[in-house]
């Protein structure tokens, strides 16, 4: 059958206009938000006011009065309610509003049910609350803290470290913080439960419907069968999306409790508070290096803050160990617990962070030896995978960073601080590189062809923006011989085959190897209905002799030979036929080598205003070895997105908390800064490299690799421009004045 | 929900009447401030006396002087072809300032009457707030300062005044028209706002019920060269960190006249008298800018979190004194 490096193969890999864009910009696309159900009622979220003590007193009866209140839910009056299940990302949340007991600031506390949005969130503003306060745990570095150590036991050590630093010529030997950042998806996060008897269906802002669906069946106590979870489209997530939070499960308690429909929509400030963060992390790295050049040593030891009884996925320093060939390294992560809304996995996490401090230092270690930054990066560059011993199933890096230099004009680099000007504007290049891990989970799809001809492919995957849509639309197409316009790919609908999470840069592989076998599969079905087929020019082909183009199959060596779908459905009686198909991740030890995730390499310039220390971004070139790219068009836009993406965080993001109370100081878009158009420059992207070998379509996640890197490569451009180097984000004003 | 009552009178005399007569009633502009503070529980206005009917929009050229009627709309402003010419450094503050989309909406005397941007101020489960709840201390001493005053401070309250047009205006001598029950009344808009003191919750000399009708811009004189410099966190849509209005008079390299307002930094719309007392008859000179600069930042007071505040303002005036007295040259 078709293979995807058939020449004739028109469909992947071509930049195709999203197939949801007409639903996108006509406003007919169905967000969360925008469901609504006869008898709907609304909740609205009372939060606390401190981080850490008991509720003394909950009075509710002023709000219990107030217009249009059914009802006000508290831990007095919640159902005892399950934790939500173990999920490949780990625990689920704590059950919400189960005792009297506040372990950070904004936690729910009641819920509020009106006839509408603004009586429920008036009547929540009355809802009378006394606090015993407790002296509330909020700094990382609070010695009072409990610490976990190891928690995801990927702590990593080889060769001898202090041998390796006693070789050394040259060590550097830092410290790098970053800032609690806040993922802020445009579409503020709703929940929609509708309950039948022991059924509900459910609209959630979510980036996994079956771990809603699982998580509501468990903590619920009701069958998983009767659960719908309905997530077609999604206002952005960015992370916030992966787990169910606790105003999911409250929307659904209320519905269960009032008897109808409820819709709960978070606002803005409580974006901040009940759907994850990028927690903060202080690090400590050191790198030995030999006058020539090559790296003896790598220590990165990194501390990010959790949540009081909560757990987080955050292993900061893990990914410096497989960056460089280097014979003795030593990574280890600790996590703080705090009085702190629970962190959760925003857009890159952790390679967000510890990419920071990786690629700062290797900086500082090639200005240090005098060497230029790329020759270091190329001189140590791991050929093989330095943990697995394996070699990789792709790695482009090498090429991301000679094409990306080429690109840039990085040999117009002047090494000297302070030496490349444009009128009074200091001007400094800086380049990082990204190795982003590999992540791939099982996942399904079911493919059917119908008697017109039109194939209808099915799971129960998200796209949150990223363009899943539209690439499995192009890859049905292409597996199916069809054009475009005769594929539907539907998605976010847990009655759909299981699909896993649209995260850790890891569902457009899992989903695309899947849709390959179920359209693999559903040729197979036809071959099998016209084995014995006299009438049938098929009749007897085995798959791998035949290929699908033109909605029909025809024998490879003989394109006359074959005939349509639909000449095969109709001689046969059948309305439809439909296959399933499933992937698994590659297993390294199986096909010998480590699987590879995206890599990457960011060149950056900026100018900056040395007296009233402002900066600018004036171009990037990011150079991504992606796999396989299905759509050049929405892959280049993942990347676009992530380098905004880092460029927000390493010049404006920063949740600020006030350290009495534990309040998120800024929790609005006019004090939480992120880029506008106008602070962002041109940014060319070229991909490199070809398919990955680990799996059959050969795609790696391009979703969170574009924002790596960007921070530490703004930094080094900034120290080639100033001397000043910079080891705390976001890069404001205020570190700027020289 | 609050419910509350809305009224649009035709005529300026019974808006001013409707408000003066009831303590909880306020005007309704362009509400692109109004409208977020009554949402967030910040302001609770038992009625709101809609003025956009009145017949306070409009520009008017004459004498040497530029009458905005209260109403007029920022962007209206900035388009008027006789900013760009006479006043360009009140023209670059207003467009400077929010996004279009505000500017379209908001009125020049909404802009004068703007509250603060105060994170303390806005979130109203905070205690302790002077401005917005009499008496109850002020949580953002204690805070996050970033985007707070170092000029005009009290230990009660250090909220800024974040319009950027109000700057140029101070430093002009703009003159405000309010209409109250009494009649109508005159105000230099240097005398207009109140420094925060031991009562941060009033914030300018207005009597309940006053209402500005105009805004009277005097031109500078011709040759006047001016500018508006605005430093901030991003390059758009954001407040000021510092910012800096300068018209300058000059006689070859002598300086005859400085008019020099600050942005960003005062808890009022900050007049800088004494760097213009500074280079009032100074020769351009590094030094006599250097000199104005911290003439005008004499008396700051900082916290940690504004500390860095002081320089970054000294060379902002620095900078746009440069800059007008380069283009002067």
């Amino acid at each position: 059958m078709t293979t995807l490096e058939d020449p004739t193969r028109t469909v992947i890999g071509e930049g195709v206009d999203r197939v949801d864009a007409p639903l996108k910009t006509t406003g007919a696309a169905h967000y969360p938000n925008d469901y609504t159900y006869p008898g709907m009622v609304h909740a609205a979220l009372v939060g606390s006011t401190i981080a850490a003590g008991r509720i003394r007193s909950i009075d509710a009866s002023e709000a219990q009065r107030a217009p249009g209140v059914l009802t006000v839910i508290t831990h007095l009056t919640a159902p005892q309610l399950e934790r939500g299940p173990m999920t490949l990302l780990g625990p689920s949340p704590p059950a919400p509003m189960q005792d009297d007991r506040i372990l950070h600031y904004g936690q729910h506390i009641a819920v509020v049910v009106a006839d509408s949005p603004e009586q429920a969130r008036h009547a929540a503003s009355l809802v009378n609350v006394e606090y015993e306060p407790a002296e509330a745990l909020l700094d990382i570095e609070d010695p009072r803290a409990e610490i976990l150590e190891n928690p995801w036991g990927l702590d990593s050590e080889r060769g001898d470290v202090s041998a390796g630093f006693a070789q050394a010529d040259v060590v550097v030997d830092e410290r790098y913080t970053t800032p609690d950042n806040t993922n802020n998806p445009l579409g503020l996060f709703t929940s929609i439960a509708s309950w039948h008897g022991d059924s509900v269906t459910v609209h959630d802002s979510t980036q996994w419907p079956h771990n809603v669906r699982t998580s509501i069946a468990q903590i619920f106590r009701i069958p998983e069968s009767g659960v719908r979870v309905l997530a077609p489209f999604v206002g952005g997530g960015f992370g916030a999306g992966l787990r169910v939070w606790c105003h999911t499960i409250l929307t659904a308690m209320a519905a269960r409790e009032v008897k109808r429909p409820v819709k709960l929509v978070l606002t803005r400030p409580q974006m901040f508070t009940s759907v994850g963060h990028r927690p903060n992390s202080v690090q400590h790295i050191k790198i030995g290096a030999t006058s020539s050049g090559d790296l003896t040593a790598i220590e990165h030891r990194a501390i990010s803050s959790v949540a009081m009884e909560d757990d987080d996925y955050e292993p900061v320093a893990a990914g410096s160990a497989v960056a460089y060939e280097c014979p003795n390294l030593l990574t280890h992560d600790r996590q703080a617990r705090l009085n702190i809304p629970c962190p959760g996995s925003m857009r890159a996490p952790a390679e967000g962070q510890g990419n920071f401090a990786l690629e700062s230092a290797i900086d500082e270690v090639a200005h240090a030896l005098g060497m230029d930054p790329l020759e270091l990066r190329l001189r140590n560059y791991a050929e093989q995978h330095p943990v697995l011993g394996l070699p990789w199933s792709s790695k482009a890096l090498r090429e991301c960073y000679t094409l990306g230099a080429e690109r840039f004009g990085w040999s117009r680099r002047t090494p000297a601080i302070g030496s490349m000007r444009d009128g009074d504007w200091l001007v400094g290049y800086g380049l990082a590189g990204v190795s982003y891990p590999f992540y791939q989970v099982p996942c399904q799809a079911r493919a059917s062809l119908r008697r017109d001809g039109s194939a209808y492919v099915t799971s129960a995957a998200t796209d949150i923006g990223t363009g899943t849509y539209t690439v499995m639309t192009q890859l049905a197409a292409e597996c199916l011989g069809l054009d475009l316009n005769r594929v539907r790919f539907d998605l976010g609908d847990s009655d759909m085959p299981y699909s896993p999470q649209a995260g850790g840069s890891g569902l457009t592989g899992a989903l695309a190897n899947a849709v390959h076998m179920a359209c693999g599969n559903l040729v197979r079905e036809f071959l099998d209905i016209v084995r014995d087929d006299d009438a049938s020019p098929l009749r007897g082909a085995a798959a791998e002799e035949v290929t699908a183009s033109g909605g029909r199959l025809h024998r490879t060596d003989a394109p006359d030979q074959g005939e349509a779908y639909t000449d095969i459905l109709n001689r046969h009686g059948l309305e439809e036929l439909s296959a399933d198909g499933r992937s698994t991740p590659p297993d390294p030890q199986k096909i010998g080598m480590a699987t590879a995730g995206a890599f990457g390499a960011k060149f950056v310039e900026v100018r900056i205003d040395p007296q009233l220390g402002l900066l600018r971004v004036a171009r990037v070139v990011s150079a991504i070895d992606g796999g396989r790219i299905l759509n050049e068009k929405t892959a280049s836009s993942q990347i676009t997105g992530g380098t905004v993406g880092g460029i927000s965080q390493a010049m404006f993001e920063e949740t600020a908390t006030d350290a009495g109370t534990g309040r998120i100081a800024n929790a609005t878009f006019g004090d939480y800064l992120m880029p506008v158009n106008a602070d962002i420059p041109d940014m060319e992207v070229i991909f490199c490299g070809g398919p990955d070998r680990a799996t059959t379509v050969g795609t790696k996640g391009v979703g969170e690799v574009g924002l790596v890197g960007m921070a530490a490569a703004i930094g080094n451009a900034i120290h080639h421009a100033t001397g000043r180097r910079l080891r705390s984000l976001p890069f404001t004003i205020d570190q700027l004045l020289l | 929900m609050r419910p509350f009552e809305y009224v649009r009178p035709a005529e300026t005399e019974q808006a001013v009447a409707a408000v003066t007569a009831d303590p909880r009633t306020s005007f309704l502009a362009g509400g692109t401030t109004q409208l977020d503070l009554m949402k967030d529980g910040v302001l609770d206005p038992q009625r709101l006396v809609d003025i956009t009917r009145l017949p306070l929009k409009g520009i008017m050229h004459a004498d040497s002087r530029v009458h905005v009627g209260a109403l007029t709309t920022m962007e209206e402003l900035a388009a008027d072809p006789m900013l760009r010419e006479r006043l360009p450094f009140v023209r670059e503050a207003l467009l400077l300032g929010a996004s279009t989309q505000l500017r379209n909406m908001a009125t020049i005397g909404g802009n004068l009457l703007q509250r603060a941007r105060c994170r303390y101020f806005r979130d109203p489960t905070v205690a302790a707030c002077n401005k917005r709840n009499p008496g109850s201390g002020c949580a953002a001493i204690h805070g996050i300062q970033r985007m707070h005053a170092i000029l005009g401070t009290s230990d009660q309250c250090i909220a800024l005044h974040a319009s950027d047009v109000a700057v140029p205006f101070v430093a002009l001598d703009v003159v405000v028209h309010v209409q109250g029950v009494d009649g109508p009344r005159a105000i230099p808009l240097t005398q207009f706002y109140r420094e925060p003191g031991t009562t941060p919750h009033i914030e300018n000399v207005l009597k309940h019920g006053e209402l500005i009708t105009e805004v009277e811009i005097p031109l500078l004189p011709e040759g006047v060269l001016s500018h508006y410099l605005k430093v901030r966190d991003r390059v758009s849509y954001e407040f000021a960190l510092t910012s800096a209005g300068v018209a300058l008079q000059m006689e070859g390299d002598i300086i005859r006249e400085a008019r020099i307002g600050l942005g960003g930094v005062g808890t009022v719309p900050w007049r800088a008298w004494s760097a213009e007392d500074v280079l009032r008859g100074a020769t351009v000179s590094a030094e006599s800018f250097q000199a104005a600069a911290e003439a005008a930042l004499e008396g700051a007071r900082t916290l940690p979190g504004t500390a860095f505040k002081v320089e970054l303002a000294k060379r902002t005036l620095v900078r746009t004194l440069e800059t007008v007295a380069g283009a002067s040259s």
